[in-house]
């Protein structure tokens, strides 16, 4: 019994486990995910975007293997900075040339380019090495809602927002409007406030 | 002064109700339906008074505001516009805290939410009325609001050691290097 129990064990450590071939492509195959950009932060939408694109949301994931997925970004016209960001946030380049230095606020920078924001974003968030450019080439970035359809057949997941975007008041049916209780009421004539919990209240202001 | 403003309400009230024939006036205040009738080339449009609004009963009648009423104290939030629509006029501004019974620290928390949700574009019909004709020349930007200390998101973070000098475990030398 001992023996067997060790030769069953030498040779579980000596066998190679062969993946079959559907289970082989589906662990290195390319993926294209999805991510709408309406309303999210663009620092966020770039450390999701960045990991996908490394592949470190892989467990096979090594920096030399090339295991990044392709993100398509839609709707990058329509982020949401926080703060006083849109007019403080300055993005600096130089073309080279003396006196080629400028420096742009991310609104003019937004109006000239509507994808640059998050591009510059995701840029500088990948690893500085010689493979940022190839995972760059990944990286599909959209203004709008509109995709080429060649890009759009290859869609596997749409990722899930990072943000979780508040409802405008004009969102809000009219049945959930007024299943909200009104908190407060006015003060009537004779300083009764209506409270139907009951009685009405002779409240006393001082003047 | 407040003696004259008494003797005004005093004397007005006296005469209201030796002109009107000892009728009972309406009430100034009240809340109001507006009804409008057309009978053949006249059309009447009235303000009939709601006398039987249905207000639903709070948790807590014994609080001092609404917002403790409803027990409401520290649950809300810049996203929550359905309440912090409830505090504001149709130009966006904060109603006087004499009309809505807040106490002052409440009122002052709701200032700080209806601003924040302004300027994250939560409220888009309260805005204030600009002359006719005006093209607003600044681009129109998504913004998100920041947290506040107060609101739900944002708990008050435990303070963290500093990081400098590091903490060091060992016991015994004393020399500039180890200390």
């Amino acid at each position: 019994m001992r023996w067997g129990l060790l030769v069953a064990a030498c040779s579980f450590r000596c066998v190679k486990r062969q993946l079959s071939f559907p289970q082989q492509w589906a662990t290195f195959a390319r993926a294209w995910y999805l991510l709408d950009a309406r309303m999210q932060p663009p620092g966020k939408i770039a450390a999701v975007t960045a990991v996908r694109l490394e592949g470190r949301h892989k467990p096979i994931y090594h920096a030399l293997s090339d295991c990044g997925d392709h993100v398509v970004i839609i709707n990058t016209r329509h982020i949401a900075f926080s703060g006083n960001k849109w007019e403080q946030k300055v993005y600096s380049s130089h073309s080279g040339y003396p006196g080629g230095f400028k420096q742009v606020t991310a609104t003019q920078l937004h109006m000239k380019d509507p994808t640059a924001i998050v591009k510059l974003t995701i840029y500088r968030m990948l690893p500085k090495n010689l493979q940022r450019r190839t995972m760059m080439q990944r990286l599909h970035l959209f203004p709008d809602d509109v995709i080429p359809e060649d890009i759009q057949k290859n869609l596997v997941e749409e990722l899930p927002q990072p943000r979780a975007v508040p409802k405008r008041l004009d969102e809000y049916t009219p049945e959930e409007i007024a299943a909200f209780p009104m908190v407060w009421t006015p003060l009537f004539a004779g300083n009764r406030r209506l409270t139907h919990y009951g009685q009405i209240h002779n409240i006393k202001v001082d003047h | 002064m407040a003696a004259p403003s008494l003797l005004r309400g005093g004397l007005r009230r006296l005469f209201a109700g030796l002109v009107g024939n000892g009728r009972a006036s309406p009430p100034a205040r009240a809340l109001r339906e507006v009804v409008e009738v057309t009978e053949g080339n006249t059309t009447t449009i009235e303000g009939r008074i709601i006398e039987d609004a249905e207000v639903p009963a709070p948790p807590n009648p014994s609080g001092q505001c609404p917002i403790c009423r409803w027990n409401l104290k520290h649950k809300y939030d810049y996203v929550d516009v359905l309440l912090l629509s409830q505090f504001i006029r149709s130009d966006g501004g904060m109603l006087p805290r004499k009309i809505t019974g807040l106490c002052l620290e409440e009122h002052k928390k709701i200032a700080v939410c209806v601003q924040m949700a302004h300027r994250a574009g939560l409220l888009p019909n309260h805005r204030p009325l600009l002359p006719e004709g005006h093209i607003p020349k600044k681009p129109k930007l998504n913004r998100q609001a920041r947290l506040k200390k107060f609101s739900k998101g944002s708990e008050i973070q435990p303070q963290t050691p500093p990081r400098w000098p590091l903490p060091r475990l060992h016991a015994g030398c004393n020399c500039p290097m180890c200390i």
